[in-house]
């Protein structure tokens, strides 16, 4: 069994929302949970699926494993090493293998520098390497993600969104990394451009050993992608598993609800069956909530069929994972199958 | 009625186009124009600095008082003490170019300096330049302009660093708010995110790339402003004081015999500084235009 | 389907022009379709394929020059019967060579004027329309509420107030909204985007409006909620027998809504027929796109394979240097070497493969 990359343990990040000048002196500042304890872990040349809807906390997870924000509490580490608090200097030679794929496109592609100039600047940031080098290891680098080398002399505004896509993926191939965090890096893309870029991550994993933490709000995507998945629900995990029985065995409610809506999107046939559940997704998240219990309470089908058993809302009884068989995590007090 | 016309049927690299089908024609006129005239104020100075003029500008010919402009060997004609107004008009410009210069310099570099901190590091760096550049923006510049004539002397150079400060907040706003754009466009965090070094970041990336356009900008029309207020401070008698040519004390000087039909010494110079300054702002103008992708698409 | 469609489109091309690049770029290039009374039409395409232009110029809403050039909108309610560009093509002349449009003179001021006299009464009330980004199309400021009652004033309803409001909660409760008249003082900012979405279709619909355009309904919401939004139109279909032009990139909601589709790539319609027989069935019978584009998508069995997605190679078509041949040259992978030249050179005609089912590739034409 491969030796974990990355290991998170208990990470909190909570937003602060005290602004202006006065709000120094004011210590009681409002605080948002945007990550309110996530624990996992990676193996190499592993994928690890995060799912969840927007605003769940998954990007924030992912700029925090980065060091690209500072965790609240919390433990991260990668090979072994804790890096929760290492300084820019003490992280900078880490970037060299762990990299970030952002959601937006243009990322990490300067308007205003050619592929070639970008690629270089990616190649060169590590290690010295001369110009000669820097040329054969770009075209390298092209091959790697099916780009022509034509491209080289592009501007970003030449190219198509896929296209932009892959000089990403090479920008990040270039530092030489192992872990690679995947923030969405299909969902602004066509759906036949999509497959590509799917098709693409997995020949490098296989190439190249990558492990990936490979976030998005598509099921589908991380279905295929994952081996492991992990669903989180306003900024904690509720379910964790293989990512076959998590897809089709789910344990907890919500992750039922957000596969069923999957099947329920494409086929008529399934929406008669999935009729009860038909009110549970319609509440508007509330951060300011007081969390009192389980934080999926207002929303939950199972709550309301149990006719709304106290244990859910205690505040000090909220559920925490706990192993079902297998590996499979579950944080709920009565799992779907139990 | 409008016109669209595709030029070609297959169109493959667009920089080989022609300047004048990539940009609009207003901008390149506007840039053209702009730069004809800091050209010439460029070699003005230069001429003023080594003497170079047609005439000595202090010289009073007696012989010569008020001649029509045509005159030979006096172009634009002399004042009311037969001094050439053409060599005092390329004088002129040593009173506002090296001042405009650090007026200019003031404002970029403070401007740099705590648009990058406000932008880059947030939080109180932020609230705190915010509310300094709220400050420096609340204060008439005239009259914090007039406060240092009485606290000093009527020194141009001290009245140029004043304009410079008051100059700062422009600058310091758009480069925070260009750095707000980065970031929330994720560059400065994949850049980050890629191990570069801090100091990279901003100089190549964030200053070097994404802000020379709007630095270039900003120096055209700061200078175009010193210009304008230079001009303004002499001909109110607060700026260079005679004999010393400036082109704001020639006008005011001129203006004496405007009504009796010389209107020559104070237009030559009220002429100079309009298309000087038109210059300069065109220039920034048509650059913000072509630079920044304003117009078209 | 009925003699007379509610919406006709035919030929129907809409240009921009890229100031830098000095050339057309072809948004809508020649697309034609129908939507029956009752029915809803899918529209399914990718990014630049032109499916939002062509919804926009039904509307009118196109800005930017010289836009819609040229093709006729036959519209036929109960209540009105016109063509939306009757009589616009005499502000446009048009200058083509070798089949490609080279100059556009548009007498904008004149096409608009006429235009807003054909669309009057028109938008809002005959045709609604929905959007992707619901809570950037409704206003921040005025209640939910206050905006749908102001529709319903609007577009004669009623004129009374009171009554205005009643039906304004009616409508929400009809969009499933939970507790309608304290959500009937809700602010945009306060609700998800589920919610707004649901605001918008009842805004839309209180008008009683024949047609309704959805423009990327479920794009960029939560899954769950998506599927959410999904039920409601088609409960509301079945409620109000609307007819609907649905357009989308998500090809799973277009299958679940949709009675016919119309595939488009490049501006151009490249199969068109009922839904069952464009999104299923036999993969001989398809446009290579489609065939191509349904293959990409990932489904169960890919998943518990694992295999590879078939990727469409290539990049989508760039708009402004259309090829004189098919749209889809460049990517398509069932190309036989007897219909290569006329692939490359001509753009093929739609050839009907079945009773209102059409197919534009030259592998169906007769005689090749």
């Amino acid at each position: 069994m491969p030796k974990p990359i990355l290991e998170v343990h208990q990470l909190r990040k909570h937003f602060s929302r005290r602004r202006g000048l006065l709000s120094a002196f004011n210590r009681r500042g409002d605080t948002i949970p945007a990550v309110d304890g996530v624990s996992f872990y990676l193996r190499e040349n592993e994928t690890m699926g995060l799912v969840g809807e927007s605003g769940c906390g998954k990007t924030t997870v992912a700029r925090t494993i980065l060091r690209l924000t500072d965790p609240t509490s919390g433990r991260i580490e990668f090979d072994g090493r804790d890096i929760t608090h290492l300084t820019d200097s003490e992280l900078r030679p880490l970037r060299k293998d762990m990299q970030m794929i952002f959601q937006d496109l243009d990322a990490g592609l300067n308007p205003k520098m050619r592929v070639s100039d970008i690629l270089k600047e990616a190649i060169t940031v590590h290690e010295r390497v001369s110009d000669a080098e820097v040329g054969i290891k770009a075209r390298l680098l092209l091959d790697q993600v099916n780009l022509k080398y034509s491209k080289l002399s592009s501007y970003p505004a030449e190219l198509s969104g896929g296209e932009k896509r892959r000089v990403g993926i090479a920008r990040v191939l270039a530092v030489g990394a192992r872990l690679i965090v995947a923030d969405e890096p299909t969902s602004a893309l066509d759906v036949s451009i999509q497959a590509q870029v799917v098709n693409l991550l997995r020949d490098l994993q296989q190439q190249l050993g990558l492990s990936y933490l490979f976030i998005s709000h598509d099921l589908q995507v991380v279905e295929l992608m994952s081996d492991k998945v992990a669903v989180m629900y306003l900024g904690k995990i509720v379910e964790m598993g293989l990512t076959g029985r998590v897809a089709s065995a789910a344990r907890h409610p919500y992750t039922y609800i957000l596969w069923s809506s999957l099947v329920e999107k494409q086929n008529r046939e399934a929406t008669q069956t999935g009729h009860h559940e038909r009110r549970a997704a319609w509440g508007v998240f509330d951060y300011e909530r007081p969390f009192r219990g389980c934080r999926f309470a207002p929303r939950c089908p199972v709550y309301e069929k149990r006719g709304r058993p106290a244990e859910c809302t205690d505040p000090a009884n909220e559920p925490q994972l706990r192993d079902v068989g297998g590996g499979h995590q579950v944080a709920c007090h009565f799992p779907l199958g139990s | 009625m409008k016109t669209y016309i595709q030029t070609s049927a297959e169109i493959t690299d667009y920089s080989r186009l022609p300047l004048h089908k990539r940009f609009a024609v207003p901008d390149l006129l506007y840039v053209g124009y702009g730069l004809l005239i800091v050209a010439l104020v460029l070699v003005s100075y230069v001429l003023g600095m080594f003497n170079l003029l047609p005439h000595d500008p202090q010289q009073i010919n007696m012989g010569l008082l008020m001649a029509p402009p045509g005159t030979e060997g006096y172009w634009l004609g002399t004042d009311f003490m037969g001094r050439d107004i053409q060599s005092r008009l390329i004088l002129g410009i040593q009173a506002y170019f090296l001042p405009g210069l650090l007026a200019v310099f003031i404002a970029l570099s403070g401007g740099i300096v705590l648009g990058v901190l406000s932008g880059y590091r947030g939080g109180y760096s932020e609230t705190a330049i915010t509310y300094l550049t709220n400050l420096i923006d609340s204060f008439p510049r005239l009259v914090l302009i007039l406060l240092v004539i009485a606290a000093f002397k009527p020194d141009i150079y001290y009245i140029m660093s004043v304009m410079g400060i008051t100059g700062i907040p422009a600058v310091a706003n758009a480069i925070a708010g260009k750095i707000r754009f980065l970031a929330q466009k994720n560059y400065i965090e994949s850049a980050r995110a890629l191990g570069l070094r801090t100091r990279v970041i901003i100089l190549k990336h964030i200053l070097w790339y994404n802000c020379r356009a709007l630095l270039i900008i900003q120096a055209t029309l700061g200078m175009g402003e010193a210009i304008l207020l230079e001009t303004s401070l002499s001909y109110l008698g607060f700026g260079v004081q005679e004999p010393t040519p400036s082109w704001g004390n020639m006008v005011q000087s001129g203006a004496n015999y405007f009504m009796q039909g010389n209107f020559w010494p104070s237009t030559a110079p009220a002429l100079a500084i309009l298309f000087t300054i038109l210059g300069f702002n065109l220039l920034g103008d048509g650059l913000n235009n072509i630079l920044e992708g304003k117009r078209g698409r | 389907m009925m003699a007379q469609p509610l919406l006709k489109i035919d030929n129907l091309r809409t240009y921009f022009y890229s100031r830098s690049k000095q050339s057309f770029v072809r948004s809508v290039d020649g697309v034609s379709l129908e939507v029956g009374q009752g029915e809803t039409v899918g529209v399914v395409g990718e990014s630049g394929s032109g499916k939002s232009i062509t919804a926009m110029s039904v509307m009118g809403l196109i800005s930017g020059g010289p836009g819609v050039i040229g093709g006729s909108i036959h519209y036929a309610s109960a209540r009105v019967q016109r063509n939306l560009l009757q009589g616009l093509e005499n502000f446009v002349q048009v200058e083509e060579s070798n089949g490609r449009v080279m100059a556009v003179r548009k007498d904008e001021r004149g096409w608009q004027k006429a235009s807003e006299k054909l669309l009057q009464g028109m938008r809002g009330k005959e045709i609604a329309m929905i959007f992707q980004n619901p809570r950037a199309a409704l206003n921040p400021y005025i209640s939910v509420g206050e905006q749908i009652s102001e529709a319903v004033q609007l577009h004669g309803g009623t004129r009374n107030h009171k009554e205005a409001r009643e039906q304004a909660i009616h409508w929400l409760e009809r969009v499933r909204i939970d507790s309608p008249r304290l959500r009937y003082n809700a602010y945009p900012s306060g609700m998800s985007g589920g919610m707004c979405q649901r605001a918008m279709i009842a805004m839309a619909l209180s008008s009683a409006p024949s047609l309704l355009i959805a423009d990327e309904p479920t794009t960029g919401l939560d899954a769950t909620i998506q599927s959410k939004i999904v039920d409601l139109l088609e409960e509301l279909k079945a409620a109000t027998g609307i007819s609907t032009l649905l357009i989308s990139h998500d090809i799973s909601v277009i299958t679940r809504l949709s009675d016919r589709v119309a595939v488009l790539y490049g501006g151009a319609v490249v199969e068109y027929g009922p839904a069952r027989q464009v999104l299923g069935g036999d993969y001989s019978s398809k446009h290579p796109y489609t065939a191509a584009l349904l293959a990409s998508v990932p489904n169960a069995q890919k998943i518990r394979d694992r295999s590879h997605l078939q990727a469409i190679e290539g990049e989508v078509l760039d708009t402004i240097n259309v090829p004189p041949g098919c749209r889809f040259f460049a990517r398509c992978n069932q190309i036989t070497p007897q219909i290569r030249d006329k692939c490359a050179a001509i753009h093929p005609p739609l050839q009907d493969m079945a009773p209102g089912h059409q197919v534009r590739c030259w592998r169906f034409v007769e005689g090749k």
